[in-house]
């Protein structure tokens, strides 16, 4: 199974990939190129990409689209003014012929934050009610604080395990 | 001759889609239900197991072929704060599927003012509305009469409409067949929304 953690700089890709790999919070520069890790969760292995998100580099993500089986969308719930960009960034993302048949979740990120969005105020802001034609789920997470991304990864793996 | 042979094409390799939206609060059983009807109708399909399914933020879809007809399913999450999305979906809705938890009588009322609310909004006008009295595999559930009558001042909101109330399990499968039997039927010869030309691929 191969996955894709995208998103914006700054919006905790990296932390969030060694979490899942090594159960840590651990200190990060911002990516340049990727990192790919192997994770195992519930006896399904991943192979997880983690692209850098700055402006410069968002068109190489598309490079590695093919055989992606799921996007996880990071998304800083704290990030307002860039929540449009985020949008943009997605929408764009997500017309890509090798991405139809991917899965989304989005992760809403740095929720220990005092002024983080809903998760239906970020649905809205995303766009996703737009979406109609593919599964879609939102995680309210917390990189640092370890939480909601145990019970995102369950829910990845079910949804991947019955892929229609 | 160009008009028939399009029409050969399109009888062919056409199928009529009907988008049919799941509704309800959130724990009523919509996913239990969409994967249900999924496995019965599919027979390819390997369904999630029904006890790992977990609140949905979001959306999911199923799609299944009911003789020439396509039913497309659009299962939202149905927590409070969710149901701010569910009217992005109506326009393009041809049938609703209300799901209830016939279990919980507590919560009751607050299904009936979410379907209330559903019900009259401008843009579901003339759609057809499937209830199902979710859960009836419990045997302290309320019956299809209870439901009813709590339901009842609903009753002159509901317009010029098809809607049926049935008594169903989604874990189970009972009553799944033919709540999807009807609602086919439903929105078939609802004129008012046709359908989408859809590729069969």
């Amino acid at each position: 199974m191969r996955i894709l953690i995208l998103g914006l700089d700054g919006a905790g890709k990296t932390t969030i990939l060694y979490r899942l790999q090594v159960g840590e919070v651990v200190t990060t520069i911002p990516t340049i190129g990727f990192n790919v890790e192997t994770v195992t969760y519930k006896n399904l292995k991943f192979q997880v990409w983690d692209l850098g998100g700055q402006t410069s580099i968002r068109p190489y993500w598309r490079c590695y689209y093919s055989n992606t089986d799921a996007v996880i969308y990071v998304v800083d719930s704290c990030d307002r003014d860039r929540i449009g960009t985020s949008k943009s960034e997605l929408v764009a993302m997500l017309e890509e012929e090798e991405l139809k048949k991917a899965i989304l979740v989005v992760f809403a990120n740095k929720q220990d934050m005092e002024q983080a969005m809903t998760p239906t105020e970020m649905a809205n802001a995303l766009g996703l009610p737009a979406l109609k034609d593919r599964k879609w789920q939102i995680f309210k997470t917390s990189a640092t604080k370890g939480t909601g991304l145990d019970e995102a990864m369950e829910w990845l793996v079910e949804a991947l395990k019955s892929r229609q | 001759m160009y008009t028939l042979l399009s029409g050969l094409y399109k009888y062919m390799f056409q199928r009529d889609e009907y988008c049919v939206l799941i509704l309800g609060l959130d724990n009523a059983g919509k996913t239990t239900f969409l994967e249900q009807t999924k496995t019965r109708f599919n027979k390819n399909y390997k369904g999630m197991s029904l006890s790992k399914i977990t609140t949905t933020v979001g959306l999911n879809i199923g799609t299944i072929d009911v003789g020439k007809t396509r039913l497309m399913f659009w299962d939202l999450g149905g927590q409070e704060e969710l149901q701010s999305l569910w009217d992005k979906y109506y326009a393009e809705s041809h049938g609703v599927i209300y799901v209830i938890d016939s279990t919980d009588e507590e919560r009751l009322s607050e299904s009936k003012r979410a379907f209330e609310k559903m019900i009259t909004s401008e843009a579901l006008e003339g759609v057809p509305i499937l209830v199902l009295a979710n859960k009836q595999d419990v045997e302290t559930c309320l019956s299809i009469p209870d439901i009813k009558t709590a339901f009842s001042d609903c009753i002159n909101k509901i317009g010029k409409r098809d809607c049926l109330t049935q008594a169903c399990s989604a874990l189970t499968g009972k009553g799944v067949n033919e709540g999807i039997e009807w609602m086919v039927k439903c929105v078939v010869r609802n004129i008012h929304r046709p359908p989408r030309k859809k590729d069969i691929t």
